[in-house]
């Protein structure tokens, strides 16, 4: 399987020339997504002239629906038997539980288990504002306001004290992280706790939520006018002089020209296909296996009412 | 917003306090651009400290009215001493604070610094006010606490021989 | 006769000379110092292993053929893709092995034979209470005995004090088989007898003459057993020359209020009066890492037997990922193994079933089980 895989990506590789996706950004999602559906005709193309050797195609979207199994791009951290080992246990866990697809802007709710907590459980309800780490320290960081006092809450995603994952809103932001609302007005972090979970319809992409916050007036937590965010409304009205030179002083627009750092900073996309396809048919069957069990639910669910 | 620049006016020094006291019943009377403009030189602007250590100043959380006259003066309470051996705060650590020119002892319910995994972190520095023997002034504490410090105060009560668990009692919602 | 009284004379002279010059001149000794260290003389498998590569011009053909060879000679590759070709009940038995097979059974001051391993990185596990605990993760590559000295003829480089001379032997244990081509011919004699191929590491454990093993022997994970406690041995990462700050964690100075030029420097390094002078052991700025350290009493969580991994506690083991380690019972005398560890290794022979790929530790929490739940109380 590997071999093969491996051959596959290889033939693709030299067709398209060599691009690099950052692994935790939503930011380059569309135009990616949009390269990746002609590199897969492509590919249907050349499966047709190759030799019949049939393949899961893994679809383009994995990397962003599952960032964790893509290992730290550190050169002198990557051993194959240790990522390999941490994929084992991460799909081991995947059965256990339903991890689902969120981004940074979705709204979660997680029920963990809590030696301290009346119930021995606890659940949590917020934005996810930021995503990080990969394998099993993969962790990410809920936010809400609840009685007028924000607060925030560190998961670590296969923490196997953690009973249910629920998805009540998926969508993006526009921003990477969205530290930024530890500054906004409260309004823009309150969520309900008692939200019901929106659907999306199948095959939907994933909507993104335009919605432009507003800051409180300074002092704030980081200078948030030298991140070039995206999702922040009234940010100038908030600077002065001193700020945009100071701003602009630290801008590094060149940055985006550097091909070694973007090679550092990434996993090659050849790497990434091997990755995904040594786990993507077990996901692919969890996806199935979780999509009949919540179609089943909802038959069931009037019964149980009535 | 009007609650922040009151928070901005309180970190002046004392001798503008006193002015500003003495001229209103309230500071809310001043207007707040010419407050800022003429105390721009002594407002102190840096992010309170994420550490409880000695001068950090807190929120009280309680309904108690000690806490609430001074939250709403803004002039919240400082902390002066930290019970422990460290000197830093944590999580459900007895503090004396200065509030109101009285020396009152509390509880740290809630902090702004980074927090253990599945644990909160608030997004400001929350204290419950005790008396001595660890019964809590107020009646209701008006923002969730969280779970641990049902753990934490339980042993604290068996270990200091005061009754720490009358601050659970008064909590409204855990998270 | 005027002559012979001269030469009398002379002579008298001469062996008057040579008296009191012996008896005055003392030939002087300067490289004599305080310590009586002893001459270091490197054990003799300490040989330039790699040939100096030049372009053979062998033709397509003849390396292949060489390749043949080596296959003929050594079988397959010891590990593909991280998983070893060998079953280990294919031990390769001497008829020394067999002699020493049926001897003494373990007991708690009997010291055993340690693995080669290789650090490839750290992930968090966790307990069933729900605490989690972060793992370093070893990977023993490929390990076979090359060679035991018993203790009679073994000379290590330093002689030990006389109450323990020749209690203990020396077991020369290899890892990671190479390409014998690519090594000296001095280097590829010392695997000569054992029927081992050639290896990249060499290691010497110091070892009881009970927990001797015969050459050929492959070592693996099951040497060790899930929740022993192990000393890893590894060359820390090397920063170089530093400062104190990095080197010791000095504060340094404070960057502003009229501080020049002294921002990260260590101050002062003494008093002065009946101590003035630098005190042995200041910390001062030098070179740092590259150094053999020993972490003691890592607890063992979890073992691979498929890929010859274990995991162990704690994320400081020495060197870098991918660096190489050796594994040791621990000396920690209260986490010495109470019961027998497998003993001198792990023969197939012993385990009556086949071990299971993955074993854990009775207080971690496998994967494949539910999530944790406490409950009420």
């Amino acid at each position: 399987m590997n071999v093969n895989a491996r051959f596959l990506t290889n033939r693709i590789a030299q067709q398209c020339a060599y691009k690099r996706i950052v692994t935790f950004s939503t930011k380059p999602t569309e135009q990616s997504a949009a390269a990746a559906v002609p590199q897969q005709q492509q590919q249907q193309q050349h499966d047709a002239v190759a030799p019949p050797v049939r393949k899961p195609i893994v679809p383009a979207h994995y990397r962003f629906v599952y960032p964790e199994f893509l290992p730290d791009p550190k050169v002198e951290w990557r051993n194959s038997i240790r990522e390999k080992l941490e994929r084992l246990d991460m799909l081991n866990r995947r059965r256990q539980i339903e991890l689902p697809e969120f981004y940074v802007g979705s709204i979660l709710a997680v029920t963990s288990s809590d030696p301290h907590a009346a119930g021995k459980t606890s659940r949590f309800v917020g934005i996810c504002i930021h995503r990080e780490r990969c394998g099993l320290r993969a962790r990410f960081i809920l936010r809400n306001v609840i009685d007028h006092q924000g607060i925030e809450i560190v998961y670590e995603l296969y923490d196997p004290t953690i009973q249910k994952v629920e998805v009540l809103r998926l969508e993006k932001r526009l921003d990477d992280s969205l530290f930024y609302l530890r500054d906004a007005l409260p309004e823009f972090s309150t969520f309900d706790e008692h939200m019901e979970a929106e659907t999306l319809e199948e095959g939907t992409p994933v909507p993104i939520n335009e919605l432009k916050v507003v800051l409180r007036p300074r002092p704030w937590l980081e200078r948030w006018e030298r991140q070039n965010l995206r999702g922040v409304a009234n940010i100038d009205q908030y600077l002065k002089d001193k700020h945009r030179k100071s701003s602009e002083k630290v801008q590094k627009p060149w940055e985006k020209y550097d091909l070694m750092k973007q090679y550092r900073a990434t996993i090659p996309e050849e790497e990434q296909k091997e990755i995904f396809a040594e786990v993507h048919t077990e996901l692919h069957t969890l996806e199935l296996q979780r999509k009949r069990n919540k179609r089943k639910r909802t038959f069931v669910k009037p019964k149980h009412l009535a | 917003m009007a609650q922040i620049l009151l928070r901005n006016i309180t970190r002046a020094s004392n001798s503008t306090l006193l002015t500003t006291s003495r001229i209103g019943p309230s500071p809310l009377t001043i207007p707040a651009v010419a407050a800022a403009n003429s105390l721009s030189q002594q407002l102190h602007t840096t992010s309170p400290c994420c550490e409880i250590r000695k001068l950090a100043r807190l929120r009280v959380v309680d309904n108690s009215d000690l806490g609430k006259r001074a939250m709403a003066e803004g002039r919240p309470p400082r902390c002066i001493h930290v019970y422990n051996k460290r000197g830093v705060g944590l999580i459900g650590d007895k503090v004396l604070v200065a509030i109101k020119g009285q020396m009152k002892k509390g509880i740290l319910v809630g902090l702004k610094q980074k927090q253990r995994l599945k644990q909160p972190q608030f997004d400001s520095n929350n204290l419950v006010l005790i008396d001595d023997n660890g019964s809590p002034l107020g009646t209701r504490i008006h923002v969730p606490i969280p779970t641990v410090l049902r753990t934490i105060l339980k042993e604290k009560t068996l270990s200091k021989g005061a009754d720490y668990t009358k601050v659970l009692a008064i909590a409204s919602r855990y998270v | 006769m005027l002559r012979t009284v001269i030469c009398d004379l002379a002579r008298l002279r001469l062996s008057g000379s040579t008296a009191s010059s012996a008896a005055v001149v003392v030939t002087q000794v300067r490289e004599k110092g305080h310590l009586s260290r002893p001459r270091l003389r490197n054990p003799y498998w300490f040989i330039r292993p790699q040939r100096s590569q030049t372009d053979d011009l062998v033709t397509g053909e003849n390396r292949s053929f060489i390749k043949e060879v080596i296959h003929d000679t050594y079988g397959v590759p010891a590990l593909i893709k991280g998983v070893q070709t060998y079953e280990q009940r294919q031990l390769i038995k001497t008829p020394q092995a067999s002699a020493t097979e049926d001897a003494q059974p373990w007991t708690p001051n009997v010291r055993r034979c340690g693995l080669i391993a290789r650090k490839i990185g750290q992930y968090p596990l966790w307990l069933k209470n729900g605490e989690r605990v972060r793992t370093t993760l070893l990977q023993v590559v490929d390990n076979h005995v090359v060679k035991y000295i018993p203790p009679e003829e073994y000379r290590p480089a330093q002689q030990p004090d006389v109450k323990h001379l020749h209690r203990y032997g020396c077991l020369v244990v290899g890892a990671e088989s190479t390409n014998p081509a690519l090594l000296t011919k001095e280097y590829c004699g010392l695997f000569k007898d054992s029927g081992v191929m050639p290896t990249k590491n060499l290691a010497r454990f110091i070892v009881s003459p009970q927990a001797a093993l015969a050459p050929g022997t492959p070592l693996n994970v099951g040497h060790f057993r899930v929740g022993d406690f192990v000393d890893v041995r590894g060359k820390t990462v090397d920063h170089g020359f530093q400062g104190v700050v990095k080197r010791h964690g000095f504060k340094g100075m404070p960057a502003s209020h009229g501080v020049t030029k002294t921002h990260r420097r260590p101050g002062n390094i003494g008093g002065g009066g009946e101590k003035g002078r630098v005190w042995p052991g200041t910390k001062m700025p030098g070179h740092m890492g590259n150094r053999w350290r020993i972490i003691k009493g890592l607890r063992i969580w979890r073992v691979n037997t498929k890929y010859n991994v274990m995991w162990v506690q704690g994320s400081s083991v020495p060197g870098s990922t991918n660096g190489l380690v050796y594994i040791y019972d621990t000396i920690l005398p209260l986490r010495r193994p109470q019961l027998a560890p497998p003993f001198p290794t792990l023969y197939d022979n012993d385990a009556e079933e086949q071990l299971p790929e993955d074993i854990w530790h009775e207080q971690v929490h496998n994967f494949n089980e539910e999530s944790i739940t406490y409950k009420p109380e």
